[in-house]
Parts: structure tokens; C-alpha cells; sequence
């Protein structure tokens, strides 16, 4: 098995100011993606995601660590020799070359011969839909057809492992999604280990098998986006996967009770007594009662109603804290912004983090 | 009226002195170089300077001399001057701190000194009693500074070859340079990625980038060490001396009878230099598959 392993790497920046010892460091970061996966690092800007493809690709030098594929250690290997692909945020297609150059110059640079390579690259621009495109110039294509070519370019060399750093984040919504589905037919038709870097949440979740998430320089949870989505570990996690209805509180004898006093209810879960998070993903808030058992009734006052494809983004001002919720277009008919409103909560559907 | 014709006005002192110097002088030379001169009494436009000349032994080794040169020179200097570039565009990498400034300032001083000056450095160090000499001497490399082959005013030039590559070799890394400092510093990056090491990397980006600036730029130190006066003038032999000295001593000879022979010299040298120029268009335009990149 040609399992990707990332052991321990972690990379510190000294910076300018002599006072501050490290302005910026990438946390030792353990990580196993399997052949074949689809593994992304979704983080904000700036959480060391990117640094730490660099240094998956070799193009920065670690503080430690190791990088295995399979059974073989590549840490010491430069990038040119480690048989990994990478797609950037821009295209980086070298402007003097033509298409079928491009995508030929892996395969050149292994010295594979000319028809050969010239063979493989149409082949591979075929795949992603520019067949015809081989003798023109980067200059000629647009912006997307030029991250077409650049996807190419990385896989037309049978790479043990496909990098990519944002490749679609500079090109406009329906491309990017078009972009999102040729990458993902692709990835499933060649087997190709993929390390994705984004902040996109949707672009992780509608791509990835599993997800890293990131932040503040520490990878900080691994699992597919549905165990990210509803169990988050940490507060870090939830908040930068859009939740953000985080009630502070105490569990007492499987009793919730928030620290603001908005809500107190059973917990449907053996938890020990503690300091506890609730977290409310914005769908398990409801604006009517159902004849369910479980719910809990908080109010507050509509601040904000916006709408967005198809659903109302509902924020409720309850006590301190500001709920956000989502509306179906017929539920949102009867709102109106500054009028006092009940809003549900399924506590089947709420996920408790230990502070 | 006024509004539109203004600029033109404008620019008339300008445009008249360069149309009155430059082509004035050209069409001056040109009617002396057939023949014209009244005040030897010759009012007859004819070819006998371009006949003496042409089948005169003197000028055919003053032109073999004159392209060998400036052939060396501008080859050498180009060569030089690309390592130069591509040497800073690397430090530049490498290091991302002040000093690349250091040796970007180092590189660019012979651009400041002129070439008569330079002229003289070259033969202060490399004639036989020169420093180089003196030094390779008192290590003991040679017995006797005797031994020091000559290098300055000798017959094949290498002086002069010696000044030109110093100083234009600079002068051609400032023409790569700007080019080379586009070069997505990602590039470098990509390439390592699909597995080109340094040296591929240079062959197949950076040398068909520089390429047409590279071109240019040697075309430009061809031109010019071909109709320059001053160094040849300095660090050249008698005989045989590049055209523009055989030019000027001819013009000095003391016969006014020469002069229309040194004025057709200097005709023959600029339809030469119009003839490189045009050539030199035809391939830069051939090179337009760089159009709008970067």
C-alpha cells in the first residue's frame, strides 16, 4: 500500500521582531491518508495549511518530521525526484510553451520521449475536456480552462500523490463547481492519493473522503464531513464549520442548564457532570413546535432575516447570545426583524463539548 | 488649429536639430564619398572611393578585423552577461534579504565608468608591464614579464575584446535582468514539483524567456563595438585597425584626396549597421509567441 504518512512535521518562522521568538509555527502535525483517498485541509487563511503542502511537496524545508510513501522515506528526497503532482492557485503554465508542452513537461522532465509524452498529454487533456486545445498557447484559454490544463499537467505523470493549494478559489462560483465535479470523476477514475487545500467549506465537504481541519497552526480534528458537521471536538472547529449557536453551561445529574439561564433541559446522553458547550447546528433550531417529544422552547427577538438560494438565514437575539438559524422561504412569511419569536431546539439533534 | 498643431510646433526645435545633425551629416558624408568636394574643385559625383576602397587589401583586413571584434566582443559579453543575470535572478532566490542590493550595485559599476576610461583599465592591467603581468611574475607563474603574451595592442584585437566584454557584459545582465525577475518566482516551484532540477529549469523556462531580450541585447553591443572609435582607437595595432579608425586615419592622412575614401568607409559601416538592424527586426518578430505573458 502507497499510504501517504506525514509523522510529526511541524515548521517554525522566526520573526521580524526579535522580541516574539516564533511569529508563526505549524504544530507537529500526524497524518495517514490512504491510496486512492481524497483527503482535504480545509482552515482559514494563514492556519499553516499551505505551509504544510509545501512541505508534503518538499518545496520548504521541515523543522521535523517525516514524509513517507508506502515503505519509503521521502524527507530527504528533493521535490523533483519524490513523483508528486501539484495544481496552485493559479494556473502557472509557462506562457512560452503550448498546451500540450505543458502538460508534457513532467513527463519530459522523466526523460519519456516525445511522441510518447505528446501522446499521453492529449490523452489527458481529452480527460478533462480541452481535446483540440494541444497547440495553442496558455494566452488563448481562460481562466478555467487554464486550471483545466494545469490539473493535466499534474496527472498526465502518474503521480504517487496530487497536491493541490486552492487550485479553484480565483475562479468564479459555477466554474468552481464545474471545476468541484471534474476533479472529483477524475480523481475516482484514476485512483490518485489527493492532499487538498481550502477554506471552502462546501468545496471540502462535496469533494473529500476525509477532512483535516485546521487551525491556529494545529491540525485539529480528522474525520469524514458529517462527523466534523455534527460531532465537532472542539469549539474551534465548530465555529469555522458555521456553527455558532455555542451556549457555555454545566451539566448537572444529565440536566443542562446554560450559563445565561436561555435554556435548561435534559440531556438525552450519559454525560458526566462538568462545564459543557451546547452546540446547535442552525438546522436542529425550529420556528414551530412539532408534537415530538425533547424540545425546548428559547425566545428572543428577531435581528436579522436575510435571504440566500432558496432558505431565510435567521438571526435571534435570546438573552445574549445570538442564535442563527435556517427558514424555510413559507416559515420566514410570518417573520418580521425587531417582533419577539420562539424558536425550537430538537435536543436529539445537539452535540455537547466538554470545556 | 492652433490646439492640434501645437505639439508638433513644439517639438519642431528638436526634430530640426536631429534631422540637421543626423541626417545633414549623413548626406554630407554621402556626397563627399562620390566625389563631391568644392573646395578642391570637384563638383563631379562619381565612385572612385568606393572602387580604391573596395579593392584595396587594407580595408578587406580593417573589415575582417572590425566583425571579428565585434563578433568576439558582443558573444563574450553576451555570455558573460546572461551567467550574470541568471546568477543574481538565483541569489535573489536564494536570498531574500538586503544583499543581493550589494551585488546588484557591483554589476551594474562598470556601467558607469565610460569606455575610454575603461579602455585604459584594460591596459593598465594586461600589457606586458601591466599588473596582471607584474603579479603572475612575482608569484612566479612566468620567469620574466616578457613572458606575458600580448594582449593589448595586438594585432588580433584582444585588448579591445578584453574592454568590451568588462564593460558590456553588464550592460547586457541589465537587459535580462528585468526580464528574468518576471519569472514567476512559482515557476521554480512547478518545475521542482514535476521534476526539473536547477539546470533543467534554466533550459526550458528561464533561456527561451531571456532569449529575445538576450538577442536584442547582443545585437545592440554588436552594433555598437562595430562603429565604435574610442577603444580600438586605444588599445588597437596600426595596422590593421577596425573601420572606424581606418576611417579616421584616412580623414587625417594629410591628402585631402582621401577623404572621400574615409567618408565611404564610414557609409559602408552604417549601411552595414542598417543591414544587422533589419535582420535583427525580422527575428524579433518572430518571436512574438511571447506576446502578453507575465
Amino acid at each position: 500500500m502507497n499510504d501517504l504518512r506525514i509523522i510529526d512535521m511541524e515548521k517554525r518562522y522566526k520573526s521580524a521582531q526579535p522580541r516574539e521568538e516564533n511569529s508563526f509555527m505549524l504544530r507537529p502535525v500526524r497524518l495517514a491518508i490512504r491510496e486512492g483517498e481524497f483527503f482535504s485541509l480545509l482552515g482559514p487563511s494563514g492556519c499553516g495549511k499551505t505551509t504544510l503542502l509545501k512541505l508534503v511537496a518538499g518545496l520548504l524545508e521541515a523543522d521535523g518530521g517525516e514524509v513517507w510513501v508506502g515503505d519509503e522515506n521521502l524527507t530527504n528526497v528533493p521535490p523533483e525526484s519524490r513523483r508528486f503532482a501539484m495544481v496552485f492557485q493559479q494556473s502557472l503554465l509557462f506562457p512560452h510553451k503550448t498546451i500540450e508542452d505543458n502538460v508534457a513537461f513532467g513527463l519530459k522532465m522523466q526523460k519519456v520521449g516525445k511522441q510518447q509524452r505528446l501522446k499521453a498529454a492529449h490523452g489527458m487533456l481529452e480527460h478533462v475536456g480541452l481535446s483540440g486545445f494541444g497547440s495553442r498557447f496558455p494566452d488563448d484559454l481562460s481562466g478555467g480552462q487554464q486550471q483545466r490544463v494545469a490539473l493535466a499537467r499534474a496527472l498526465v505523470a502518474n503521480p504517487r500523490v496530487l497536491l493541490m493549494d486552492e487550485p479553484f478559489s480565483a475562479l468564479d462560483p459555477g466554474l468552481r463547481v464545474e471545476m468541484r465535479e471534474l476533479l472529483s470523476r477524475i480523481q475516482k477514475e484514476f485512483r490518485v492519493t489527493v492532499l487538498f487545500v481550502t477554506h471552502d467549506r462546501d468545496e471540502a465537504f462535496a469533494l473529500s473522503d476525509r477532512i483535516g481541519v485546521m487551525g491556529e497552526g494545529k491540525l485539529q480534528q480528522v474525520g469524514s464531513a458529517r462527523e466534523l458537521y455534527e460531532r465537532p471536538e472542539t469549539t474551534t472547529v465548530a465555529s469555522f464549520l458555521g456553527l455558532r449557536n455555542i451556549l457555555g453551561g454545566v451539566i448537572e445529574n444529565g440536566h443542562f442548564a446554560s450559563t445565561d439561564q436561555l435554556i435548561q433541559a435534559a440531556v438525552n446522553r450519559p454525560l458526566a457532570n462538568g462545564d459543557y458547550f451546547m452546540i446547535i447546528r442552525p438546522e436542529a433550531l425550529k420556528t414551530v413546535e412539532s408534537d415530538q417529544l425533547g424540545q425546548v422552547r428559547i425566545k428572543g427577538i428577531v435581528q436579522e432575516l436575510k435571504y440566500g438560494r432558496g432558505m431565510y438565514s435567521l438571526k435571534v437575539k435570546a438573552g445574549h447570545q445570538l442564535m442563527e438559524c435556517m427558514l424555510t422561504i413559507s416559515q420566514a412569511e410570518k417573520i418580521a426583524v425587531g417582533e419577539p419569536i420562539d424558536l425550537f431546539v430538537d435536543m436529539k439533534e445537539v452535540w455537547f463539548l466538554k470545556k | 488649429m492652433w490646439r492640434k498643431s501645437k505639439p508638433y510646433l513644439l517639438l519642431l526645435p528638436a526634430t530640426a536639430a536631429i534631422i540637421l545633425l543626423f541626417f545633414g551629416g549623413i548626406f554630407d558624408g554621402l556626397l563627399k564619398s562620390f566625389g563631391y568636394f568644392p573646395a578642391i574643385g570637384q563638383t563631379e559625383l562619381n565612385l572612385a572611393a568606393y572602387d580604391r576602397l573596395l579593392s584595396s587589401e587594407a580595408f578587406w583586413e580593417s573589415l575582417t578585423l572590425t566583425l571579428r571584434v565585434a563578433a568576439l566582443s558582443s558573444l563574450l559579453s553576451a555570455i558573460i552577461g546572461a551567467l550574470v543575470a541568471i546568477a543574481l535572478f538565483f541569489l535573489n532566490d536564494a536570498m531574500k534579504t538586503t544583499s543581493p542590493k550589494a551585488w546588484h550595485r557591483l554589476f551594474q559599476l562598470p556601467l558607469t565608468i565610460p569606455h575610454l576610461v575603461a579602455g585604459y583599465i584594460i591596459v593598465l592591467l594586461f600589457m606586458q608591464s601591466g599588473f596582471v603581468s607584474r603579479i603572475l611574475a612575482a608569484i612566479g607563474w612566468i620567469d620574466d614579464i616578457a613572458d606575458f603574451p600580448v594582449l593589448v595592442n595586438d594585432p588580433f584585437g584582444w585588448g579591445i575584446i578584453f574592454t568590451y566584454a568588462w564593460k558590456e557584459a553588464p550592460f547586457v545582465a541589465l537587459m535580462l535582468y528585468p526580464v528574468l525577475s518576471r519569472i514567476h518566482g512559482s515557476w521554480r516551484e512547478v518545475s521542482r514539483v514535476f521534476g526539473a532540477g536547477n539546470w533543467q529549469f534554466i533550459r526550458e523556462v528561464v533561456m527561451p524567456v531571456m532569449m529575445p531580450a538576450w538577442t536584442v541585447a547582443t545585437f545592440i553591443v554588436f552594433v555598437f563595438t562595430f562603429s565604435a572609435f574610442e577603444v580600438p582607437y586605444l588599445l588597437g595595432v596600426t595596422y590593421p585597425s577596425v573601420l572606424p579608425v581606418y576611417s579616421y586615419q584616412l580623414y587625417t592622412s594629410g591628402t585631402l584626396a582621401d577623404r572621400p575614401e574615409a567618408l565611404a568607409v564610414n557609409m559602408i559601416l552604417a549601411a552595414i549597421t542598417i543591414l544587422l538592424g533589419l535582420v535583427a527586426y525580422y527575428f524579433s518578430k518572430r518571436w512574438n509567441v511571447l506576446k502578453g505573458w507575465g
